[in-house]
């Protein structure tokens, strides 16, 4: 499979035996993943990089899992990300939810489960982009109807700022 | 270890549940290792039964990291044999080498990534007669302290110093200002006070100093020094 075909995963543990292991499965199913040994990194990598879905630990030096959720949801607003955590507490689980994370595995978990978890974010990735142009599709044939060639080149420019 | 007032059964059994917590989310971390490299081995011999070629280097690394982990799985269960049975004797001789090794390892536990290093003197006695799971509660209260102050990116480094009237310095030095708590405590500073050890952070040089002494009072007289008044 083509590079550009596959789903873009980054992957933040600082485990990094864990982190590696995961990586190498994660590539064996055809998946084009990157790694970071910390929340800093991976922020660093998320700016420097197109991803579609981010698997995050919770429980990280520096930045924690759930610091680095929210930076990454405040900049990436298309990108889903699954968090992972070696203890589950359910006041962690909402904390999560609440930050915009599209799922919260606890370790260790099914390969299989996360990799269902991962197409399913990708999924949901897709539809609210889908949704999303095609919201911004309407209002371009609105504007299109009803303004002046400057008007409609302003509008479009209102339209697209801070998309990512 | 109670006295009577509660106090010190509370944050005994806070410190046995903080290290058992952290114990075992070590070992969650190797078993996930263990069940991930369990799960490539799977991935490579479903590949082989497909046709693809098997790649041995992979297996080879693979079996290697489970022998890694398998290693690291026994050593942490050992640690926590170890501070299980610390618990067994109120007073007892324990050697002060074995018990800051035993600390600081059982701190790198948390989700930190600062350096540490530790010289203990290679020829020095460095026994002592103390409560060894509140030395160790001392200890591990100071070492984590430590590790928060330099970041995730800092180091300091630790040693003991046996003074001339017999006690023991266990010396911090190194510290950073990234710790967002004071330190010590009111309870590790009344736990310092029931072994008969004292603390002495100089945020200025960096520094901290815990003293203990070679032969701790007798364990009634530690209590009756934490014991809380009557209302």
């Amino acid at each position: 499979m083509e590079d550009e075909q596959k789903i873009r995963i980054l992957l933040v543990d600082d485990e990094v035996k864990f982190l590696e292991s995961i990586a190498r499965r994660l590539e064996l199913r055809n998946f084009k993943v990157m790694t970071a040994t910390s929340g800093e990194e991976s922020i660093a990598a998320a700016k420097k990089n197109l991803f579609d879905v981010a698997v995050l630990d919770l429980q990280m030096p520096g930045l924690d899992g759930a610091q680095v959720l929210k930076r990454l949801k405040e900049r990436h607003k298309y990108l889903e990300i699954i968090m992972l955590t070696g203890h589950a507490t359910v006041e962690t689980a909402v904390e999560c939810t609440k930050l915009g994370a599209f799922q919260y595995l606890e370790k260790p978990y099914a390969f299989d489960k996360l990799i269902e978890s991962i197409k399913d974010a990708y999924k949901a990735r897709l539809k609210r982009k889908f949704e999303h142009n095609e919201k911004r599709y309407e209002e371009i044939q609105k504007l299109s109807l009803g303004s002046s060639p400057f008007g409609i080149l302003k509008a479009l420019a209102r339209l697209d700022n801070g998309e990512k | 270890m109670d006295n009577g007032t509660g106090f010190e059964t509370r944050e005994d059994l806070v410190f046995f549940g903080k290290i058992s917590a952290s114990i075992s989310h070590e070992l969650k971390n190797v078993m996930a290792i263990i069940s991930e490299a369990a799960g490539f081995l799977e991935d490579l011999t479903k590949m082989a039964q497909e046709g693809k070629p098997l790649q041995l280097d992979m297996l080879r690394t693979c079996s290697r990291e489970i022998m890694e982990e398998i290693d690291r799985g026994f050593d942490t269960i050992q640690q926590m044999n170890r501070f299980a049975h610390s618990v067994d004797d109120d007073v007892k001789h324990i050697n002060l080498t074995e018990v800051v090794t035993l600390m600081i390892h059982i701190a790198g536990f948390l989700s930190i990534s600062a350096k540490v290093r530790f010289d203990p003197p290679l020829d020095a006695d460095l026994t002592i007669v103390t409560c060894p799971f509140r030395l160790q509660n001392l200890i591990y209260q100071a070492v984590v302290y430590a590790f928060e102050s330099v970041g995730p990116t800092g180091e300091f480094r630790v040693g003991i110093i046996a003074q001339e009237n017999g006690s023991m310095c266990i010396s911090f030095s190194g510290l950073g200002t990234k710790s967002l708590r004071q330190f010590p405590a009111d309870e590790t500073s009344k736990m310092a006070v029931s072994i008969g050890a004292e603390i002495r952070l100089s945020e200025n040089s960096r520094k901290m100093d815990i003293t203990v002494p070679k032969r701790m009072e007798s364990w009634e007289h530690a209590l009756s020094q934490t014991a809380v008044p009557p209302d």
